[in-house]
């Protein structure tokens, strides 16, 4: 599916005339209740695009900067990776990559698009007001605001005439966190509202206050910028109780799946009350995604954290007690990989090994497709029984893992997130 | 049996497939089936936190009630749940709204359309509606047509129509109905019910087929000898009688329950596990199936009717007895039949297949019987030879599988015993199964329709038992209702059927 362009051509405002010309555009006098535009919610996003914006400047990726993960950039990117002289385990996300290009010469213009270019995987949930804050590299740039109604066309199926509108705010960093304030009225109390923080949370932490305050649902990425950071930040909120979604812990759910389905099984099931060993790869220096595994099976195992400590370099190893006082290791390492995944820190292979009682020892592998797991897969299992799973995982862009948040809807914060982050917060040395 | 330990890992899991946000419209608010079973399911998806925080239900019925009313009759049918957590009732019944509409009055129909509207406006629904039919099976077509007519229908993205049961009372009536129901809509958006089978039944009997690697190759007729398929109640007609008199057990149970579990157990490996695929092997083994004499059908299916039981401190009503029954009633609360599948893999195997109320026991359970035991799953250290050995998939209570073998222990005749493969789906998915209607909702909003019935597959269904049925409505004296005292397996006929073939129906 190709994106859609907004149907009007935008307008560009000044910034104190937006909010009337959208009530004007919607309400224009008329009563009928066809004209309100559609009763959905409303998303504002953060949309920094700095490796993207970096790539035009540096003519690595032709423009227009359209904000979204599209199969040029990313290749563009990974060209980028060794160029930049970074290891190539760097993914192509990765907030590294956009410093260091930012360090390169260059000043090829192009148009810049961003919000409103609307990827059809959005648009299918009709959204009522789509914003878009989308700093420009240079950091003293005025504020310019666009407006445009947008009526989604379905690509199956007949039309519905429910349309929404789209708001682009550009401009420096200064600039945008002046303009804060006219972001909030623009957003309709009645309908629920989504931020998708898409950058990383390090960066802009007054505006990042400013726009993500509950009850506004939250949509970050921990797999991108400090891991202390972005656990915190996930901790803190879901601990307040805000609706947080992480797209990090959603790539688990296929891991998380095929765990479980190992222990589905009858006569393994009590192997689980068993364990004294987890293991687990992750693919370069960001352990986030791999800590909220190993948190996500402690919570559910009812294991408690004894201490945790960096090994071996970047890895990380704890202790932690099972319910029955036995201890369990658990050790997390990041390996290179020649073919890395777009998203830093990807697990790319896990081992869990289980002592029962009376009967033979249990070592179970999961495997990622693409990364080799022999590390995991090398020495001590002899006398064992292995249970060996691939584990196919998807991968989607950014836009399309935000459409499957955002096509369920919910208040608060998944339980289980919520349950295994602040372990995960602890299990990071720091 | 051993003690079955949960999986811990499993807790939650079920949450994430997320409902999206939407407008359930019951027509039949006012009725039964909504305040015994569909607003007690909602409100338990509510309480587990699988429903969206954008979520209506809009009751409809031809009664005046206001909102307030719907909830109040609402709250008192939740009395005994809502007194545990009167919170979560707070909030979801903030989400229970109510409008008149009679399904036979087109401009009731367009006032709804504007209702909805308001609902999504107030309620950010996103147009997204699931349309739940539980009215009197009369309106299913018209209803659909009414719904088509208003529009509501039109995008089939954001509309999905659910449909009770029965779908049809026989072949040609089904076929008709889906011709209405197609032509209101697309296959995709239309949800035929069969309330008896829970996700987890179908998904179980799947499981124990194709992920247990040692099944699938003594799965046919060289290994298995035969298949008994039982639904069993203990109640007897209650409040129904209106309704089954006009049905009957062949009707109420056979055609769509026990039909589908024998399609289950009978049909070919999905290329894929997906809902399509799945329907699409069913409904090939369906194809298939016989009875195993149609040209005199007497002589494979026996029908039956409880008589009174019971004791004197606690006598039971025979069926003719009933209220609301005709006394000289030849409904039969009871029916077994022989079937045949005509293909490679069942060829001669016969399925014996048998449901009735006032049973001794309440239970479902498909028994494979096989002709023996393939060696490396039995050890008969016990002690004599291997005798029938079965493998039964319990549907409830108590979902999951055994298997039995017997051994003849010294002195004491033939005794079974279980052996250690004993496991409750129950306990092993870590929570326990979702009660039918929380599953079939839960499922309908998603948009899954694994376990709905296709309508290839209600017709193939019809279609098996159609000199069945065109027997009893023009000759039913070739097929007698014999009466069975209440609380017994049934007739002693159904026990001729089997001993015919050499065979005993499974005691449980
Ligand atoms: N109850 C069960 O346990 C059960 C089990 C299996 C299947 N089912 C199926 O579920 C469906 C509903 O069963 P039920 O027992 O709830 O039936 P019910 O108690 O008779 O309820 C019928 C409902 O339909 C409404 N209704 C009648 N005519 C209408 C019209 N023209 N327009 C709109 N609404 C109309 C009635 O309300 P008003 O009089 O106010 O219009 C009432 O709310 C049936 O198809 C049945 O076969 C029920």
């Amino acid at each position: 599916m190709a994106p859609q362009l907004t149907l009007q051509a935008p307008l560009e405002l000044p910034p104190q005339d937006v909010s009337d010309y959208l009530g004007r555009l919607w309400n224009g006098g008329e009563q009928d209740s066809t004209s309100s535009g559609a009763a959905t919610f409303s998303l504002l996003v953060w949309q920094p695009s700095w490796i993207e914006q970096h790539l035009v400047r540096l003519g690595r990726l032709d423009g227009p900067i359209t904000g979204l993960e599209r199969e040029e950039l990313l290749q563009a990117a990974r060209q980028a990776v060794p160029t930049c002289g970074l290891p190539l385990s760097t993914s192509p996300l990765a907030p590294e990559l956009a410093w260091q290009l930012g360090q390169l010469p260059g000043d090829q213009a192009s148009e810049d698009l961003r919000g409103q270019h609307v990827d059809p995987a959005i648009s299918l949930h009709q959204p009522r007001r789509l914003i878009t804050l989308a700093p420009s590299l240079d950091g003293h740039q005025h504020l310019e605001t666009l407006v445009a109604a947008y009526c989604p066309l379905p690509e199956d199926g007949p039309a519905s005439s429910v349309c929404g509108d789209v708001v682009v705010m550009r401009g420096g960093m200064e600039a945008l966190q002046r303009g804060l304030g006219m972001v909030n009225p623009l957003i309709p109390a009645e309908l629920p509202c989504w931020v998708w923080w898409n950058g990383t949370l390090d960066e802009a932490p007054d505006l990042f206050e400013g726009i993500t305050q509950a009850p506004r649902r939250l949509i970050i990425d921990t797999a991108i910028g400090t891991p202390a950071r972005a656990l915190d930040v996930l901790s803190q909120r879901a601990a307040a109780g805000q609706a947080i979604s992480d797209l990090n812990w959603y790539r688990l759910s296929s891991w998380r799946e095929n765990l479980a389905m190992v222990f589905d099984h009858p006569g393994r099931r009590d192997a689980l009350a068993h364990v004294v060993q987890l293991d687990i790869d992750v693919q370069g220096h960001q352990p986030v995604q791999g800590l909220l595994m190993a948190a996500w099976i402690a919570n559910r195992l009812g294991w408690s954290l004894e201490s945790s400590n960096h090994c071996d370099g970047d890895g990380i190893s704890a202790s932690f007690r099972r319910p029955d006082g036995v201890a369990v290791q658990v050790r997390q390492m990041p390996v290179p990989v020649g073919d890395p995944s777009t998203h830093p820190g990807s697990i790319v292979g896990l081992r869990l090994v289980c002592r029962p009682e009376h009967r033979a020892p249990l070592c179970v592998i999961l495997c990622g497709e693409t990364g080799g797991c022999m590390r995991l897969e090398a020495g001590g299992m002899a006398r064992m029984e292995l249970v060996e799973q691939v584990v196919t995982s998807t991968i989607e862009s950014a836009q399309r893992e935000v459409s499957r948040t955002l096509r369920g809807g919910h208040d608060s914060t998944n339980p289980l997130l919520a349950a295994c982050v602040p372990l995960a917060s602890r299990l990071l040395p720091r | 049996m051993t003690a079955t330990l949960t999986n811990p890992l499993r807790v939650g899991l079920r949450q994430e497939r997320v409902i999206s946000p939407q407008c359930l419209v019951i027509f039949g608010a006012s009725g039964d089936l909504t305040h015994r079973k569909l607003i007690p399911a909602l409100f338990d998806l509510f309480r587990q936190r699988r429903l969206p925080s954008e979520f209506a239900v809009l009751g409809c019925a031809r009664r005046p009630w206001s909102d307030d009313e719907f909830r109040q009759k609402m709250e008192a049918a939740l009395a005994s749940k809502i007194a545990d957590d009167p919170e979560s009732w707070k909030t979801f019944s903030a989400g229970l709204f109510y409008e008149p509409v009679d399904l036979q009055k087109s401009d009731d129909l367009v006032r709804l359309g504007k209702r909805l509207e308001q609902i999504d406006r107030q309620r950010a629904t996103r147009s997204n509606r699931t349309f739940y039919l539980s009215v009197s099976p009369a309106f299913y077509g018209s209803g659909c047509r009414a719904l088509a007519g208003a529009g509501l229908l039109a995008d089939p993205n954001r509309s999905r129509v659910v449909i009770e049961k029965p779908f049809g009372r026989d072949y040609a009536s089904a076929q008709e109905l889906n011709r209405v129901v197609k032509s209101c809509g697309q296959e995709n958006q239309i949800f035929r019910i069969d309330h008896y089978l829970g996700k987890e039944t179908v998904q179980n009997i799947l499981v124990m087929r194709f992920a247990n690697t040692i099944f699938e190759p003594i799965w046919n007729r060289n290994y298995i000898d035969n298949v008994q398929i039982t639904a069993a109640e203990t109640v007897g007609v209650e409040e129904r009688a209106g309704y089954y008199e006009t049905s009957g057990a062949l009707r109420d149970m056979v055609q769509n329950h026990l039909t589908q579990m024998l399609a289950l157990t009978a049909m070919e490996t999905p290329g894929r596990y997906d809902p399509e695929a799945i329907r699409n092997e069913k409904a090939k083994v369906l194809q298939a199936a016989r009875l195993a004499d149609e040209a005199e059908p007497w002589n494979c299916c026996v029908r039956g009717q409880y008589g009174p039981g019971g004791n004197s401190s606690d006598p039971l009503a025979g069926y003719r007895q009933e209220p609301n029954v005709d006394p000289n009633s030849t409904t039969e609360t009871y029916v077994a039949m022989k079937l045949f599948i005509d293909n490679w893999r069942w060829q001669g195997v016969p399925f014996y297949v048998r449901t009735g109320k006032r049973m001794p026991k309440r239970m479902s359970e498909v028994v494979l019987t096989f002709k023996e035991a393939p060696v490396h799953l039995f050890d008969s250290s016990g002690g004599g030879a291997p005798g029938a050995n079965q493998l039964i998939l319990r549907i409830q209570p108590n979902e999951g599988a055994d298997f039995r073998f017997e051994v003849k222990a010294p002195g004491s005749g033939m005794r079974s015993r279980p052996v250690d493969m004993d496991f409750s789906y129950d306990e092993s998915f870590g929570e326990p199964s979702d009660e039918g209607y929380v599953r079939l909702l839960a499922d309908a909003m998603l948009g899954d329709p694994t376990l709905f019935t296709r309508s290839d597959e209600v017709e193939a269904a019809w279609r098996l038992y159609t000199p069945l049925v065109e027997l009893i409505e023009q000759q039913p004296w070739q097929l007698p209702v014999y009466p069975y005292e209440a609380s017994t397996w049934g007739p002693a006929a159904s026990d001729s059927l089997l001993a015919r073939d050499g065979l005993l129906w499974r005691r449980p």
